[in-house]
C-alpha cells in the first residue's frame, strides 16, 4: 500500500491549515487574554480610585466635624476655622468626582445622592454653628451643637461611605472571579490548540517520514531495476559479441584450412602438367620413331582428355581461391578495429569517381557528387570501400546504349546521415533486392566480371558502422542504394580481440 | 668459413604434400643440400637443439617453417630459434605459410624470422617464390653455430 501523490498532497496541506488554525486560535485566545488583562488592571484601578475617592469624602466629612468642634471649643483659633471653610469648598468638588467615577453603577449613584444629601444637610448645620460661633454666639453654637443631629448624620455618611466601598470590592471580588474564569478558559483555549499543534506536527512528521520512506524505496527499487538493465544490456553485448568473434574466428580458420588442401591440388595440377608435357612429347617421339605401338586412344587421353581435366580443375581451384579469399576479407574486415574520425565526404566520394573514371568512360557512365555534401565521423577506410563498391557497381551495370548518370546525395537526418547512390543504368529485378547483398549471389545477365562478394562486404561493413542500406529499382530503370550511417560513430570499446 | 653447400635445410611442415612440392621446386632450382623434413613441432625442435647431427650441435643450418603445425604455433619454434640463449639464434629462418595477415607477418619479423613467402595457391608463382629461395639458399652465407 502506498501512499498516493494526490492523497498525500492533501494530507501536508491539511496540516499546514490545521497548524495555521492552530496558532491563530492560540494568538486570538492569547490577545484576548491580554485585552482581558488589560480591562481588569483598568478595573482594579478604578476601584481603588473609587476607594480613593469615597474615603476622601469621608475624610473630608470628619475633618468638617472634627475643625467645626475645634472652632467651637477655642473661638479665637481662626485656623479651625479656615480649615474648615476650605474643606466646606472643597466638599461639592470631591462629591462630584466620586459621581463621575461611578457614573455606570447606578446602585452607587443612589448612594452618592444619599451621600450628597447627608452632606448638605451636614453643612447646613456645621455652616450654622461657625457662623454663630464667628459672630461671638460660642456658648449659644454649644449648646445648640449638643441638640442638633450632626452626630447623626456623621454616622450616616460613615455607614453610606462604608457600604460603597463594600460595594466597590464586591464589584472588584466579581470581576475577579470572572478574571480567574477568563484566565482557565484562555489556558483551556491554550491547551485545544497546543495539542491539535502536536496532533498536527506528529501527523505531519508520520506522513512526512512516511513518504519519504517509501520514496527512498522506490527510487531503490528504481536504481535496483536500472542497475539490473545494465547488468543485462552488458551480459547480452558481451554475449552477442562473443558469438560475433566466433563466427569471425571460425570463418577466419575455416577458409584458411581450406588454403591448405587447395595448395597441393594447385601444385599438384601444375606437377600433373608438367609430367604431361614430358608424357606428349613422349607420344609424339613414337608416333614418329615406332608407329606400330601408336595408339590413337593413348594419344587422345594425353593431347586432349588429360589437358582439358587439368584446364577444368585449375580455373575451379582458382575460383575456390577466389571465394576462399572473400571470406578470409570478410572476416579480417569484422575483427578490424573501427577509427573514427571527421570524414570530408565531398573529398571521399569525388576520389572514388576519380578512380573510376576510366571504367566510367569505357561504360558511358558520368557521375555526379553534388554539394553541398554533408559531412560524418566515420572509420575512413570502411566508408571508402563502402562508396567505391557501390559506385563501381552502378558504373558496370549501365545499361549498354544508354547514357547512365550516377548521383550521389547525401541529407542530413537528426543524428544520422543519408547518402543515396541513384544510377540510370540496367536496374535489378525487385525479387533479387534482398539477394544481391548475400555472399556469392549476383543478380541479372552474368556478362560482367564478379564473385558476388562486393555488395556483401559493402552490407556487412555498413552494419558494422552501425548503419543500413537499402536498395529500390526495377529492370531497366536504374538503382538507387541508399546509405542510411550515424552522423558520428562511437569508438569501439575492447574491439578487434 | 662453411659454404652453402654444406647447409641443411631443416623443413618443418605438417602437410605432406606441401613438403613434396617445396622439395621437388627446392631441387628443380638446382639445390642439392640435405633436407630434413619434420612434420610436428616437437621432433623438429629435438633435431635442431639435440639431435647429434643437428644445427645445434652440428653444422650450420636453415629452416623452412611453416606456421600450422598439429602440436604447437610455428611462431612458438620461432621464438625457441630466436630467443637470446638460443646457440641458434643467428640461423636463418624462413617462414612459409598461408596467412598472409598483415598482422601475423608483422608479428614473425618482430621475432626475428629473417623471410616471409606466402604460400600462394597460384602454383607458378608458389614455384617460382620457392625457386627464387632456392636461388637465396645458393647465394647465402650461413654462419656458423657458436660454440
Amino acid at each position: 500500500m502506498g501512499l498516493e501523490q494526490k492523497s498525500f498532497n492533501r494530507l501536508v496541506v491539511g496540516a499546514v491549515a490545521g497548524g495555521f488554525v492552530a496558532v491563530l486560535l492560540a494568538a486570538g485566545a492569547t490577545a484576548w487574554a491580554v485585552r482581558d488583562n488589560q480591562v481588569y488592571s483598568r478595573a482594579v484601578d478604578h476601584t481603588y480610585e473609587v476607594e480613593g475617592a469615597i474615603a476622601q469624602v469621608r475624610v473630608t466629612a470628619e475633618q468638617l466635624e472634627a475643625a467645626r468642634r475645634g472652632y467651637m471649643l477655642r473661638p479665637g483659633d481662626t485656623g479651625h476655622r479656615d480649615t474648615y471653610r476650605q474643606m466646606a469648598a472643597a466638599a461639592p468638588a470631591l462629591l462630584k468626582k466620586l459621581r463621575g467615577l461611578t457614573a455606570d453603577n447606578p446602585r452607587q449613584q443612589e448612594q452618592i445622592d444619599e451621600l450628597g444629601k447627608l452632606m448638605a444637610l451636614n453643612l447646613i448645620i456645621t455652616d450654622a454653628s461657625v457662623d454663630k460661633v464667628e459672630r461671638g454666639g460660642q456658648v449659644m453654637a454649644i449648646r445648640e451643637f449638643q441638640a442638633d443631629t450632626s452626630a447623626t448624620l456623621l454616622g450616616d455618611i460613615r455607614r453610606i461611605t462604608d457600604a460603597m466601598r463594600a460595594e466597590e470590592l464586591r464589584l472588584l471580588r466579581v470581576r475577579d472571579q470572572a478574571r480567574a474564569q477568563s484566565v482557565i478558559t484562555l489556558y483551556g483555549g491554550l491547551a485545544i490548540a497546543l495539542i491539535l499543534l502536536a496532533f498536527v506536527g506528529i501527523g505531519s512528521l508520520w506522513v512526512i517520514i512516511r513518504y519519504t520512506r517509501e520514496l527512498t524505496e522506490s527510487r531503490n527499487a528504481l536504481r535496483r531495476l536500472n542497475e539490473g538493465l545494465e547488468v543485462a544490456v552488458r551480459e547480452r553485448t558481451g554475449d552477442l559479441k562473443r558469438a560475433n568473434d566466433e563466427i569471425q574466428r571460425f570463418a577466419y580458420i575455416v577458409s584458411h584450412d581450406l588454403r591448405s588442401p587447395l595448395v597441393n591440388v594447385m601444385g599438384f595440377t601444375a606437377e600433373l602438367d608438367t609430367a604431361l608435357a614430358t608424357l606428349g612429347g613422349f607420344v609424339d617421339k613414337v608416333e614418329k620413331e615406332a608407329p606400330a605401338l601408336a595408339d590413337g586412344e593413348a594419344r587422345h587421353a594425353v593431347k586432349t582428355d588429360l589437358p582439358e581435366a587439368i584446364g577444368f580443375i585449375r580455373t575451379s581451384t582458382q575460383k575456390m581461391d577466389r571465394l576462399i579469399n572473400a571470406i578470409l576479407q570478410l572476416s579480417r574486415q569484422g575483427r578490424r578495429v573501427l577509427t573514427p574520425e571527421s570524414l570530408n565526404m565531398s573529398a571521399i566520394l569525388g576520389g572514388v569517381a576519380d578512380s573510376l573514371r576510366s571504367l566510367s568512360d569505357q561504360n558511358g557512365a558520368e557521375i555526379t557528387v553534388e554539394s553541398p555534401m554533408p559531412d560524418v565521423v566515420s572509420d575512413r577506410i570502411a566508408i571508402e570501400q563502402v562508396f567505391s563498391n557501390l559506385l563501381e557497381n552502378a558504373v558496370k551495370y549501365s545499361k549498354p546504349g544508354k547514357p547512365n548518370h550516377i548521383v550521389v546525395r547525401g541529407e542530413e537526418h537528426p543524428g544520422r546521415v543519408v547518402y543515396s547512390i541513384a544510377d540510370t543504368g540496367r536496374g535489378i529485378d525487385p525479387k533479387d533486392h534482398e539477394r544481391i547483398f548475400e555472399l556469392f549471389r549476383r543478380s541479372g545477365a552474368q556478362d560482367q566480371r564478379g564473385e558476388g562478394i562486393g555488395l556483401a562486404h559493402v552490407r556487412a561493413l555498413v552494419y558494422r558502422l552501425g548503419g543500413l542500406i537499402s536498395c529500390e529499382s526495377a529492370l531497366d530503370q536504374g538503382a538507387v542504394f541508399r546509405v542510411s550511417l550515424p552522423a558520428r560513430l562511437l569508438a569501439e570499446q575492447g574491439a578487434g580481440t | 668459413m662453411s659454404t652453402g653447400s654444406s647447409v641443411t635445410i631443416v623443413m618443418i611442415e605438417d602437410d605432406e604434400g606441401h613438403a613434396r612440392l617445396i622439395e621437388k621446386n627446392i631441387r628443380r632450382a638446382g639445390i642439392s643440400n640435405e633436407i630434413q623434413h619434420f612434420s610436428d613441432g616437437t621432433s623438429a625442435l629435438h633435431f635442431l637443439f639435440e639431435h647429434p647431427s643437428g644445427p645445434a650441435l652440428n653444422g650450420p643450418a636453415l629452416v623452412l617453417l611453416d606456421l600450422n603445425l598439429p602440436d604447437m604455433s610455428g611462431t612458438d619454434i620461432l621464438v625457441k630459434l630466436k630467443s637470446d640463449d638460443s646457440p641458434l639464434k643467428r640461423t636463418p629462418v624462413v617462414v612459409l605459410t598461408t596467412t598472409d595477415d598483415k598482422v601475423e607477418i608483422q608479428r614473425c619479423y618482430d621475432l626475428g624470422c629473417n623471410v616471409y613467402i606466402t604460400k600462394p595457391v597460384n602454383y607458378e608463382s608458389f614455384a617460382q617464390a620457392i625457386r627464387q629461395l632456392g636461388l637465396f639458399l645458393a647465394v647465402i652465407q650461413v654462419p656458423e653455430v657458436e660454440a
